[in-house]
């Protein structure tokens, strides 16, 4: 285990208050906890790459960063106007 | 010891403090439009001391300026994503909730 990995490990336990906003709170609540988890995920698979030295693994990160906008915003409209 | 040792684990202990005390933030707070104040840090500060800390690592390789535009794609989505978000929480509190004292055409 180095710095990275350990970081990487510590900042996965975000995901629990995320996961709680999201099965507890409203559906707009949810939304905000999936914004998080989102950028969470991104921040340790940036670690996760680091730590293993396979520079390859950094795209993961970046498309993720990618569809969580996409994704992001297409919840939104439709929470806008159907849900 | 190199300032380089120093100064890449003090980065990376920083970022991670500002993801988790964000997640907490979204957690504690009882309103969606505070728990969205606590997207911005999260999105922006904690990547970007992330990124700096692998580019301090690795200099300008592909790992460096990968992390760096990661960080950067982070920066530019999340007030976008923020401002979708909370137009979305007005638009169904305005028609859910509130009344418009105006009259309709």
């Amino acid at each position: 285990m180095n710095l990275w990995l350990i970081a990487a490990t510590v900042l996965l336990f975000g995901l629990v208050p995320c996961a709680v906003v999201m099965l507890r709170g409203s559906i707009v609540e949810a939304l905000v906890g999936l914004q998080m988890a989102g950028v969470l995920q991104t921040v340790v698979l940036l670690l996760l790459a680091q730590g293993f030295h396979r520079p390859p693994f950094f795209d993961l990160s970046l498309v993720l960063a990618l569809l969580m906008l996409a994704g992001g915003l297409v919840f939104a409209r439709m929470l806008e106007r159907w849900v | 010891m190199s300032a380089g040792s120093i100064v890449v684990p003090v980065l990376v202990a920083l970022g991670v403090a500002i993801e988790l005390a964000c997640c907490l933030g979204v957690l504690v707070m009882d309103d969606a439009f505070d728990k969205l104040h606590f997207l911005g840090p999260a999105a922006i500060v904690g990547p970007l001391l992330i990124a700096i800390a692998i580019v301090a690592t690795e200099s300008f390789s592909q790992s460096g300026v990968k992390a760096l535009l990661t960080a950067a794609l982070l920066i530019v989505a999340s007030p976008v994503l923020t401002h979708a978000t909370a137009r979305a929480l007005y638009i169904r509190r305005r028609d859910h909730i509130e009344q418009d004292p105006r009259p309709r055409p």
